[in-house]
């Protein structure tokens, strides 16, 4: 797949050319506080490869996934992501795709000869669903029809965990397993959806689930601090930095502490981190005498481990065995995933494990996605149940593209 | 592609332990570094230093007839007690009080070094008599009551930061406190120590430093573990302390009165550089359960990193003119300003800590300062608060204790943490806070001595006090101390230099303007700063051993002392008016008093400065020496005069006044005479409100002394006691004495005559009430302070005065011959006292304090031990009737006596006017003791 980052310059002017030769409908949003996350299905004999020109903020999480209708056509979930702050693309996007079915009073969606014009409108979630909707309507005439962000981000959820077999994962000590769940064994579980802020929901059920906790210190906030202190120009050029800094440097160890001993009366060993940053308050150092990689490492290393102890807390508190990490911080990225995985081993002494979705970005979209289902649109759902198998061998080949 | 090229440090879990956190650079002003040095500060509670100035003053004016110290009857101990500390009595040492036991212990973390270290009284020359009196006195008294003896002596509480270490290691060294403390000399008689010292120490640094400590000082430095150190320093506090514990709720600090019984379990989160959660079962029962590597180190890393600030509080300082809306990403950003409150998310809802910062093309040079740290803070005070609150929710626990150095008594961190406690806890789980935030572990360390003698002490048993420098050494770390009262007024002198900038209170923000870290706007703002940003100050713990709970309160837990409730801004505001506007008089009498000399002006000088200081840290931060009331107020005051070498400003005017009004008291005693016994009564009382005007503590009196003598106004004001008085029980205590159709009169047996001023006060109000009683045949028991204030009149002065008004009266000579007030120069004292006389005794007490008010969970023994058999309480004065315990109940009878001498005072308390009347007469709350015959 695409080298991570490297092209993430070249998003800014892009044309849209209107060369896709598909029918796009069911078109849904989830515009977050960084991201525009957008899912839309199409139908056309377009090839994989061609999908490819769509994929915005090439970091490897725009994917799409394929299975074939009974009249032979291609029909494709695509997954895609903007800059919020870029938004204009997006519209542009949806501009450039004709997109002509808007969903609503579509049964069957592959109709092409209802032409709702009345109806233009787009399941929409997020906050920005609300803050840009004036703005949809301005430039593309689409009113945006908002769908609750915790329920969209379940069903979201709930679907890729049902439908697509090799959805979850584990990952830890650079080894990643998926993990097959039972459908049927599906809940409770909880559901930690790791954005700009993180949210964390306990699922009890199809459409039953609670937002039981949250943090603010999530994937903004890796971000946010992440360029006032390293000038990085993009969150992947972030993660990219984090793979090759070495925490020691600006995190005070219990060694520090203990003059190289352990703690080990309370399991402390001497590389423990004892403070985050911790180092940086005796050292006569200022910024610009770190490097940018060590203090990437330091701050991913704080917050992951963060939001995997607090998400811990609360699966304890539920007695919840499994705990679903989603949402667009985490982007697959190894060493995020790794810390994570390893708090919340950690404190649940093995109890509770750390699962990721491969669509981990795409919860709250999807979500939104399927709630054309509730307006009759049902079929999407259900070939792609049917055909998981299918699909799940599509996701693995990828996954050895990786 | 997806491969690690970092995994060394995979497998390590971040998680925070309580190394602690680094702090400012204001050390660099080394003027402001002091604190108290316990050996400046003479004046121990209980009066032993005015035995000696008496001493060194000779025999007073007007004392024909020696006093004696001998109370016998009572059983009871002696001021002398107290003075005896430093006597190496082996009554009262601890019997292994040697060279063996250390007086200091350390808690070494990560940047800041916790010291504690035990301190005795001063040793003083003692005077051969005073010893020889005080000898017999315990030979007869069987004061020790206790199974095992405690030593009495201060507490202190220094930091230090960790870079720089020398500085710690030379204090310890000028205070030698690694052989024993300064006073050694005294108890190393029997040999100098030459072994290798041990002393307790915890923390990282234990061992990191060991060996320097090693090497300079030779001192071996014994390792206690940290948690162990942290939770019981904790509940030692929590018993201890009597208002340690506080929560801050936006913006509202409240001292929590917490059972000692009840106290387990609970949550003790340490902030230090990490953070450390335990959860406390009992005495040395505990378990680390939780912990986080985002803690203050992470605090003032990551913001020394993003705002160049040089030093913790600096940092903290910032924070509290930020305005984090501009750099995080809040809910109503996100939801184009409106509300999710569908899940309970307001638009001021922080949704991403520094989320902001990642969709604008700015740097970090375009953001304030102030609004990075403060969204630093927010960040990371929540996240512990959220944190600790689920480990809470773990163990089913309902109260979390925050402490370490990170919290500063810094209002938006307290506001903040207990935001987040209160907010995902629904309301259920409280977090607090210790006043003592830092120096658990150190006082852990050193409670692990196997015989620190504090195990038994009690609340009540702990006296805080500010010396100059508490109000500025909060959260500040010292350089060298204070080392006598020359360098403490040359600090003053120093400080009023630059006295603005520093008493001024820094204009901040109008609250509100900061969306926090949960979700809402904290209350809290920073109304004005200290340099050190610090909110807190730790005083100097004086442990008086002897100190007791008045055993006739009827409910000692829910005691208040307090009257008025200084939490009232406006009620704040006036009592320092008052306090401010009596200055400049009080200092001039403090100044005459000790003879006018250029040295007493400059001490008069320097006391005012501190003492304004006081009050101006007070008026900022009302509750930064613990909960506030009026009784502290006036007590710091009497502290402060104290600690420059004032130790009775009113001292001429006393016996000008006990002189004239002991001239009169034959004729009052001849009017009282020819009345019948119910109209004596009446006047008896009437003459105790009308004396009760000589108050040199009250304004409107002290005008009044212009313009006449004593009598005259004594006459005047009697006459105008006209009934009903504003508060009049008058005749409820009438037929208690003297029966009425269907009750018999009551006999007491015992009266405790707690009395107020000097002059006229005591000599023509109180002692004529002593004699109506001991004429019925009730002991009578002045109850003295033990120290002086204003001109109340004390203890030490009472028995002089007995004697002199006894030349008048053989009913107060008989009494006070009985109660062994006057055969201090006849009879040898190892003699018993003579049983000759039939007259019940009048006695004196002290009480215990040196203050106008009286706090009565902390008396002195020997009134503990003259409470015993008493049936009626007799409260005089404003200060100790109305301004304190005028909602006090007891359990035996007990009548309140004052006028009062303050308008507001008196609008307030009982809807009247200034010079109204107060004789309040309540029964025993529960069944008297006494037997009652008629």
């Amino acid at each position: 797949m695409e080298s991570v980052g490297t092209e993430a310059a070249n998003m800014g002017e892009r044309e849209f050319k209107s060369c896709d030769r598909d029918d796009v409908s069911h078109l849904s949003l989830d515009i977050g506080g960084s991201l525009i996350k957008m899912v839309y299905f199409s139908s056309g004999s377009s090839s994989p490869s061609d999908d490819q020109k769509d994929s915005y903020l090439n970091d490897g999480t725009n994917t799409s996934i394929g299975t074939s209708n009974y009249n032979g056509l291609r029909e494709k979930l695509h997954f895609l992501k903007f800059e919020t702050s870029k938004i204009d693309e997006c519209i542009k996007f949806i501009s450039s795709k004709h997109l002509r079915y808007y969903g609503s009073l579509n049964p069957g969606g592959q109709d092409n000869k209802n032409l709702a014009s009345e109806d233009n409108i787009i399941k929409a979630t997020g906050g920005g669903a609300f803050k840009f909707a004036d703005l949809f309507k301005e430039k593309l005439g689409i009113v945006l029809d908002k769908v609750d962000e915790m329920s969209c981000l379940v069903a979201g959820a709930n679907f890729l965990l049902k439908a697509v077999n090799h959805e979850a994962f584990t990952y830890m000590d650079g080894r990643k397993d998926y993990v097959q769940i039972n459908h049927k064994d599906l809940y409770p579980y909880l559901l930690v959806n790791v954005g700009s802020g993180v949210s964390m929901i306990k699922v009890d059920g199809d459409n039953e689930f609670e937002r039981v906790s949250g943090t603010s210190v999530g994937g903004g906030t890796f971000w946010g601090l992440g360029r006032l202190l390293t000038k990085c120009q993009s969150f992947d050029e972030l993660l990219e930095l984090s793979r090759q800094g070495n925490n020691r440097v600006i995190d005070m160890l219990v060694g520090d502490i203990y003059g190289g001993t352990d703690y080990s009366k309370i399991g402390l060993t001497s590389t423990t981190i004892a403070s985050s940053f911790g180092r940086a308050i005796s050292a006569n150092k200022e910024l610009d005498d770190y490097r940018p990689e060590d203090v990437a490492r330091s701050l991913l290393r704080m917050i992951s481990n963060n939001i995997g102890q607090i998400a811990y807390l609360n699966a304890l508190r539920f007695g919840l065995k499994r705990i679903i990490f989603g949402g667009f911080f985490i982007r697959g990225h190894a060493y995020t995933m790794d810390t994570i995985s390893v708090a919340v081993d950690f404190w649940s002494k093995g109890e509770a494990k750390a699962l990721f979705l491969r669509h981990e970005g795409f919860l709250g979209a999807l979500g939104a996605f399927m709630n054309y289902e509730k307006n009759g649109f049902t079929d999407i759902t259900h070939q792609f149940m049917e055909q998981s198998c299918e699909i799940a061998q599509d996701l693995v080949c990828k996954d050895e593209d990786l | 592609m997806a491969n690690l090229r970092e995994r060394e440090d995979h497998r390590e879990l971040n998680i925070g332990i309580g190394g602690d956190l680094n702090i400012d650079n204001l050390a660099d002003d080394k003027s402001k570094l002091n604190f108290d040095t316990g050996k400046d500060r003479g004046s121990t509670v209980l009066g032993k230093e005015e035995q000696l100035r008496d001493k060194d003053m000779g025999p007073k004016a007007g004392s024909s007839i020696h006093r004696s110290l001998s109370r016998p009857q009572l059983d009871l101990s002696g001021a002398a007690i107290q003075g005896n500390f430093e006597e190496k009595d082996p009554a009262i040492l601890l019997p292994n009080q040697s060279d063996d036991i250390s007086h200091l212990a350390l808690d070494i973390g990560g940047s800041l070094i916790k010291l504690v270290y035990f301190s005795r009284h001063e040793n003083q020359p003692v005077n051969d008599r005073r010893r020889k009196i005080i000898k017999a006195r315990l030979g007869i008294t069987n004061f020790n009551r206790r199974s095992f003896p405690i030593l009495g002596g201060r507490l202190h509480f220094v930091k230090f930061e960790t870079a720089k270490i020398n500085e710690c290691l030379d204090f310890i060294y000028s205070k030698q406190l690694h052989r024993g403390g300064m006073d050694s000399r005294s108890w190393q008689t029997e040999g100098p120590n030459t072994e290798s010292t041990v002393i307790k120490a915890t923390g990282g640094g234990a061992y990191k430093f060991a060996d320097l400590f090693k090497d300079k000082l030779g001192i071996s430095i014994e390792k206690e573990d940290e948690m162990n150190c942290l939770v019981s320093g904790a509940n030692y506090l929590l018993k201890a302390i009597r208002h340690e514990a506080f929560t801050h709720m936006e913006g509202r600090k409240e001292f929590v009165q917490l059972d000692s019984n009840d106290l387990y379990p609970y949550l003790l989160v340490n902030i230090g550089s990490g953070v450390s959660i335990i959860k406390v079962d009992g005495e040395g029962v505990f378990e680390r359960v939780s912990g986080t590597n985002v803690g203050g180190g992470t605090y003032w890393g990551l913001g020394k990193l993003l705002t160049k600030c040089k030093s913790f509080d600096e940092l903290l300082e910032l924070s509290q003119r930020g305005d984090n809306r501009t750099i995080d990403m809040l809910v109503g950003d996100i939801y184009g300003g409106m509300d999710y409150s569908k899940i309970g998310l307001s638009a001021s809802t922080i949704a991403s800590s520094f989320g902001k910062a990642i969709s604008e093309n700015k740097e970090i040079d375009d953001y304030r300062p102030e609004d990075i740290s403060l969204s630093l803070l927010r960040m990371i005070s929540y996240n512990i608060g959220q944190i600790s609150y689920l480990n809470a929710l773990r163990f089913g626990l309902k109260r979390i204790f925050f402490g370490g150095f990170f919290i500063r008594g810094h209002a938006y961190t307290m506001d903040t943490i207990s935001f987040a406690v209160h907010f995902w806890s629904k309301g259920q789980a409280q977090a607090m806070f210790l006043r003592h935030e830092g120096f658990l572990g150190a006082l852990g360390a050193f409670l692990s001595y196997e015989k620190h003698g504090l195990d038994d002490l009690l609340v009540h048993q702990f006296v805080e006090r500010f010396p100059m420098g508490a109000p500025y050494i909060g959260g500040n770390v010292h350089g060298p101390p204070l080392g006598d009262l020359n360098e403490k007024i040359s600090w003053m002198e120093k400080f009023v230099l630059k006295g603005t900038e520093i008493t001024a209170p820094v204009p901040m923000l109008s609250p509100g303007t900061t969306g926090l870290g949960g979700f809402e706007v904290p209350s809290s703002r920073g109304d004005s700063l200290r340099p050190d940003a610090s909110k807190l100050n730790v005083g100097v713990l004086h442990l008086i051993p002897s100190l007791e709970v008045f055993p006739l309160l009827a409910d000692p837990k829910t005691y208040e002392p307090n009257t008025i409730d200084l939490s009232d801004h406006g009620e704040l505001e006036y009592w320092f008016k008052v306090l401010s506007e009596h200055m400049p008089d009080l200092v001039d009498k403090a100044v005459a008093s000790e003879g006018g000399t250029d040295d007493a002006k400059r001490r008069g000088d320097a006391f005012a400065r501190a003492f304004s200081a006081h009050l101006a840290r007070l008026m900022e931060e009302p509750s930064a020496y613990g909960k506030l009331g009026l009784a502290h107020l006036l007590e710091l005051r009497e502290e402060c005069l104290r600690e420059f070498h004032f130790h009775d400003a009113y001292r001429s005017i006393k016996q000008r006044e006990n002189e004239a009004s002991l001239a009169v008291l034959q004729d009052l005693l001849m009017e009282l005479d020819s009345m019948d016994e119910e109209s004596r009564l009446l006047t008896l009382i009437e003459g105790v409100l009308a004396a009760n005007i000589f108050d040199w503590g009250s304004r409107a009196c002290v005008d009044l002394y212009h313009k006449g003598t004593i009598i005259e106004i004594y006459r005047m004001s009697r006459d105008k006691m006209q009934r009903p008085w504003r508060v009049d029980d008058f005749d409820i205590f009438k037929e208690r004495m003297f029966g009425s159709a269907e009750k018999k009169p009551h006999k007491y047996k015992r009266a405790l005559l707690f009395v107020d001023n000097s002059g006229a006060d005591i000599v023509l109000g109180m002692l004529p009430l002593a004699r109506e009683l001991l004429r019925r045949g009730t002991e009578v028991v002045l109850v003295g302070n033990s120290l002086p204030a204003l001109n109340d009149v004390t203890a030490m002065e009472l028995p002089e005065i007995v004697a002199e008004a006894a030349k008048h009266c053989d009913i107060l000579r008989a009494a006070a011959e009985a109660g062994g007030l006057l055969v201090d120069a006849m009879i040898n004292v190892q003699d018993s006292p003579r049983e000759s006389s039939l007259s019940v005794p009048l006695m004196v007490v002290e009480n215990g304090c040196g203050s106008p008010c009286i706090d009565l969970r902390q008396v002195s023994s020997e009134l503990a031990a003259a409470a015993k058999d008493a049936d009626l309480i007799v409260l005089e004065g404003m200060g100790r009737a109305l301004h304190t315990n005028y909602n006090a109940t007891f359990k035996c009878d007990a009548l309140k006596v004052a006028m009062v001498k303050n308008q507001r005072l008196a609008a307030k308390l009982i809807n009247g006017n200034i010079y109204d009347s107060v004789c309040r007469f309540e029964a025993a709350t529960s069944p008297s003791p006494s037997l009652s015959f008629s």
